[in-house]
């Protein structure tokens, strides 16, 4: 017997019980569905926690100050102090490393802005005119922190649209007086809206220069140094030489921690890898289940197609060819389920998109080939046992329809 | 004179087969007493079948009336049909109709079971229905472990246990060997005797003249209606 | 037909064909397993992560500089406008309720003692910490109640520490070197393990008036209070509100009780493990078609035995309920087996795999079998009906 005539009488029997062939189409194609919905989404998180990262700037490094030897996110790396503080100079040590392209140091903390009576508390940052191309936001008007001494606390600032829409209501903002804690700053320019940044709520931020911020605060210490490598494969050793460079400075001391972007992204990466991965898993466990269905609705149609079988063995099929036959039926159905399920899920997943279009909803290749594989891998697995129950009747039995 | 347990009213059935319309049973009147023993014949495909579902409130008729011990059955609803042949009629198969998964006793338990009957009394009076029928001690036996006799037997048991008036026997012998069917017209004529009313449709003549009254169906009409008074 | 008969009358045809229920029923348990582990999982992590935080205890209110907060962390934590003092952490000592009060600093610097050197953790706390935090001291004793304003130069130390500089020996009266200043060590923890990653033995502990001047600093970074479990939160809140008004002229802090940080992150942790519940329902979804494709095949295959059924005054309803109820009854098997099952493999990960945290969750256990039920019910339903509906007569002529 040929594949073909094989395929054409497998085809023939699935045909002749529609209801039932659907349901164990069915019941694959949901697994499968299931499957690549459910990693799309995984994906999907993944490339948002990456992307944010990514808006972070590019070949990005970032400077803070104390080390700990046990590695984990603990307190002291959130928000911790050390004894010895990181300093404008040196952020701007590290300017020394050709690897180097820009530095953006910065200091961060809480005042009340006030304009004309209305008043508020926000976060203020002090940085440098570098802050802007390093970390990639947009302007909505205005300018930027000007190109200046970085020791120099003038009185300009830049704010984010939170401020803008709160505090000046219908009015322009660009050239006016802004009080910010016990000092004034005129606001030079406004940052385009973009809501969150990686941990900062780029609208709710007033930036102004880097020493006037200290002042502002009383804080002689940075909070964190943004640098930006020259290009991607400089970040490694941008990376070393900011290390022995600070190190040098503070006597010989290792008291930093140098996080590059791309190390971080990397975890991410695994987590959600492993994320996605275990929701294939948890999918894949309805891809059994319809492969216990095809072994049962196979087992049934093999006790009622008995007559059918023993003829055929009458007619000189052997056990082999028996065992193909049934073999493919099963084939058959698992493949034009996942068939099925690739469409509805594609299907679902383009509702999805639409519904979320900030979302790059898209399963990944291996999980859509994965479930294929383990679709059909699960029909011809559940399919053996029926198979075989055919192949070993007895044809007198059989023919006798017992 | 009292009703006739049984009277049916130029009573029509037809079915609708693609574009002809099969009259399966074409204005029939007819009238049965209770006590009655009844034979159907005619040729195949004259109605026999249609006739006892009818009479058996399996079939609704399409047209006519029939009514049952005075009332008229086409104003019953599924449920007191279902009711009404549960307590009232029993039936006998060509095919026997047995449960196979089922023991022989399980299977006259049915219909008590179906009415909600008590286990225990379901069990005597099913017990009581097989010795009845001459099946004592093969209670426990599955219908594919009995004869096809037996097995017509079982059938009867289990026709009877919930004490109908009627029994209808829709070629109860087909299938059976001569002595086997002998046995089982025998048995039914018993119960005849005991004041059951029997309808029994069978193209073997030998059987239908056994009969007190005799019906012949051609084309759904009955052509025939024969009586032989006893003496 | 009473209840029992039809029970028994299910039970019979559904183990007349043994293998076929069997993997009916299968279909429904692979998917309640998969919903009593996933959620086992689920919840397990749930009491994880509430032990982890309630070992400090639920009668803690936490006070953070700063007014607005900034994802979830105050801004303070970068320098308020206005400080929080260690004067701030004594007089709250005076609002009713309050048992204890801890100032904390932190940061990290290089502790030198032993002859060796490690970067490492410094918390900045009052004496009172070990009762407010239920910390044990290993050996030693813990901060002694100084002065707050001007404590003594001494130092505790974490686990961690202790091992990585003084190993085995009894670092007790040793001088520890910390960012330039020398403190001698009354005190060693117990160890305490990583909590979210986090090893709290790698620690020194330190006057918090001394962990600001190391860190040359002015405010604290939080004040925890320890009030008596007997008072209302609110009632403290309310006090400590009070307090802070009096000192500093404003409301310019930020008040956190334990429990509403456990509340928010209880109802997290509910949302997680309702949705792996669902992710594992769709197993059970398959499994329903399933029951409705085998219990659609039963129905045609025993179409004679339902012309009989009615033939014997069976009413519809009673045909429905058969087929209904055998389909629930597969169901419910499946789910039985599916929960004996998973709690099989989460008793087994309890003992393979102590440290995964498994728990089985009860209203999802028992979700699960109602909706297996359910299931069963729902995908009963067409075939049933289908078997009502047949017409007897025909019913009966096939064979
Ligand atoms: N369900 C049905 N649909 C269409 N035709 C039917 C149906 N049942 C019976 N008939 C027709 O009605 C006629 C009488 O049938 P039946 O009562 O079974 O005959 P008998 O039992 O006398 O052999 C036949 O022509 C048969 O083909
Ligand atoms: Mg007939």
């Amino acid at each position: 017997m040929t594949f073909t005539d094989c395929t054409r009488v497998a085809l023939g029997a699935l045909v002749r019980y529609p209801l039932r062939t659907a349901m164990m189409l069915l019941a694959t194609a949901i697994g499968v569905a299931a499957v690549l919905v459910l990693t799309a989404l995984g994906e999907a998180a993944r490339r948002f926690v990456a992307e944010e990262f990514q808006s972070l700037g590019t070949h990005l490094l970032v400077v803070l100050p104390g080390k700990t030897e046990t590695s984990g996110m603990g307190p002291g790396l959130m928000a911790g102090e050390s004894p010895r503080d990181l300093t404008l100079a040196d952020a701007r040590a590290l300017l020394r490393s050709p690897a180097v392209a820009k530095v953006a140091p910065i200091v961060v903390g809480a005042a009340t802005v006030s304009f004309d009576g209305l008043e508020r508390d926000i976060t203020v940052m002090g940085s440098t005119a570098s802050l802007l191309e390093v970390r990639q936001w947009r302007m909505a008007g205005g300018e930027f922190l000007r190109d200046q001494d970085w020791d120099r606390a003038s009185p300009e600032c830049v704010i984010g649209d939170t401020l803008r829409s709160e505090l000046f209501v219908g009015r322009q903002p660009v050239g006016q007086w802004l009080r910010v804690g016990d000092r004034r700053c005129r606001i030079a320019g406004i940052l385009a809206r973009q809501g969150m940044s990686v941990m900062v709520n780029v609208d709710e931020l007033v930036i102004m220069p880097v020493a006037s911020a200290q002042q502002l605060l009383n804080a002689p210490g940075l909070f964190r140094v943004l640098v930006q490598a020259a290009g991607r494969d400089s970040v490694m050793p941008a990376r070393r030489d900011m290390e022995q460079i600070l190190k040098e400075r503070h006597r010989g001391q290792e008291d930093v921690t140098v996080i590059t972007q791309d190390s971080v992204l990397a975890t991410f990466d695994g987590i959600f890898g492993a994320l996605t991965a275990a929701l294939a898993g948890i999918a894949s466990v309805s891809l059994v289940v319809a492969g216990v269905l095809i072994m049962n609705v196979m087992l049934v149609s093999v006790s009622q197609r008995t007559a059918e079988i023993g003829l055929l063995k009458a007619l000189g099929a052997n056990r082999s060819q028996v065992t193909r036959l049934f073999l493919t039926e099963a084939v058959i159905l698992a493949a034009f389920g996942a068939v099925a399920g690739v469409t509805f899920g594609q299907a679902a997943i383009f509702l999805m998109r639409s519904l979320y279009p900030d979302l790059d909803f898209d399963p990944p290749l291996w999980a859509v080939a994965g479930s294929f594989l383990i679709a059909i891998g699960c029909g011809a697995l559940f399919g053996i046992l029926p198979a075989r129950r055919a192949a070993r009747l007895d044809p007198i039995a059989a023919l006798a329809g017992r | 004179m009292p009703a006739p347990m049984i009277r049916l009213e130029s009573l029509s059935r037809t079915f609708q087969v693609g574009d002809a319309l099969v009259r399966a049973l074409d204005q029939v009147d007819l009238g049965i007493e209770a006590g009655e023993y009844l034979s159907i014949m005619g040729p195949s495909g004259s109605g026999k079948s249609t006739l006892l579902n009818v009479l058996g409130l399996l079939d609704t008729p399409t047209a006519g009336a029939y009514w049952l011990n005075g009332v008229n059955t086409s104003a019953m609803s599924d449920d007191q049909l279902a009711a009404t042949r549960q307590s009232q009629i029993g039936f006998v198969f060509q095919s026997f109709h047995l449960v196979p998964r089922m023991s022989a006793l399980e299977n006259v338990e049915l219909p008590m079971l179906l009415a909600g009957l008590d286990p225990a009394e379901r069990r005597e009076r099913a017990r009581a229905a097989l010795a009845g029928v001459g099946l004592t001690g093969r209670s426990d036996h599955r219908p594919a472990q009995l004869s096809g006799g037996e097995r017509q037997r079982v059938a009867i048991a289990r026709a009877i246990v919930m004490q109908p008036k009627l029994l209808l026997a829709d070629e109860p012998t087909g299938n059976l060997d001569t002595a086997s069917g002998a046995e089982i017209v025998r048995i039914v004529e018993g119960l005849n005797e005991r004041g059951l009313t029997l309808i029994v449709v069978t193209h073997d003549a030998q059987i239908g003249e056994r009969a007190r009254r005799r019906l012949r169906l051609r084309d759904g009409r009955v052509v025939e209606d024969l009586r032989t008074t006893r003496p | 037909m009473q209840g029992r008969d039809l029970l028994r009358f299910t039970t019979r045809s559904a183990l007349s064909h043994r293998l076929r229920s069997g993997l009916t029923a299968l279909g429904i348990g692979i998917g309640v397993t998969a919903v009593v582990l996933l959620t086992a999982i689920g919840e397990g992590l749930h009491h994880y992560v509430l032990d982890e935080f309630t070992q400090f205890g639920t009668n803690i209110i936490g006070i953070n500089p700063g007014r607005s907060t900034t994802f979830g962390a105050a801004t303070g934590v970068f320098g308020a406008v206005r400080p929080l003092t260690i004067d701030d952490a004594e007089a709250l000592k005076r609002v009713p309720f309050v048992l204890n009060t801890v100032p904390i600093v932190q940061g990290t610097a290089s502790a030198e003692g032993g002859g060796r050197e490690r970067s490492t953790n410094i918390s900045g706390v009052g004496p009172e910490m070990p009762a407010a935090f239920d910390f044990q001291v290993a050996l030693g004793g813990f901060l002694p109640a100084d002065d707050p304003r001007a404590p003594r130069p001494l130092a505790v130390l974490g686990a961690t520490v202790r091992h990585e500089l003084y190993g085995e020996r009894n670092p007790l009266g040793e001088l520890l070197r910390v960012g330039g200043e020398r403190y001698r060590i009354v005190g060693v923890m117990e160890s305490k393990g990583q909590v979210l990653g986090f090893d709290l033995d790698d620690t020194v502990y330190i006057p918090a008036v001394r962990a600001l001047e190391l860190y040359n600093r002015q405010g604290l970074f939080e004040i925890d209070v320890l009030y008596d479990k007997s008072a209302s939160a609110d009632e403290v809140v309310a006090g400590i509100e009070r307090m802070i008004i009096a000192r500093h002229g404003g409301l310019d802090v930020t008040i956190t009780t334990q429990q509403q940080m456990l509340d928010v992150l209880g109802s997290v942790l509910d949302v997680v493990t309702f949705a792996v519940a669902a992710l594992g329902g769709i197993s059970l979804l398959v499994g329903g078609v399933g029951i409705f494709t085998i219990m659609t095949i039963a129905v045609r295959e025993r179409t004679a035995e339902i012309g009989l059924l009615r033939a014997v005054g069976a009413g519809r309803g009673q045909v429905r309920a058969i087929f209904l109820g055998e389909s629930m009854l597969l169901a419910a098997l499946g789910g039985v087996g599916g929960l004996l099952a998973g709690t099989a493999i989460v008793a087994l990960i309890g003992v393979a795999v102590p440290l995964l945290p498994v728990r089985l969750s009860l209203p999802y256990v028992a979700a699960a079998q109602a909706i297996a039920v359910l299931i069963g019910l729902i995908a009963g339903v067409v075939p049933a009906q289908r078997a009502a509906a047949l017409d007897p007569v025909a019913a009966l002529r096939t064979e």
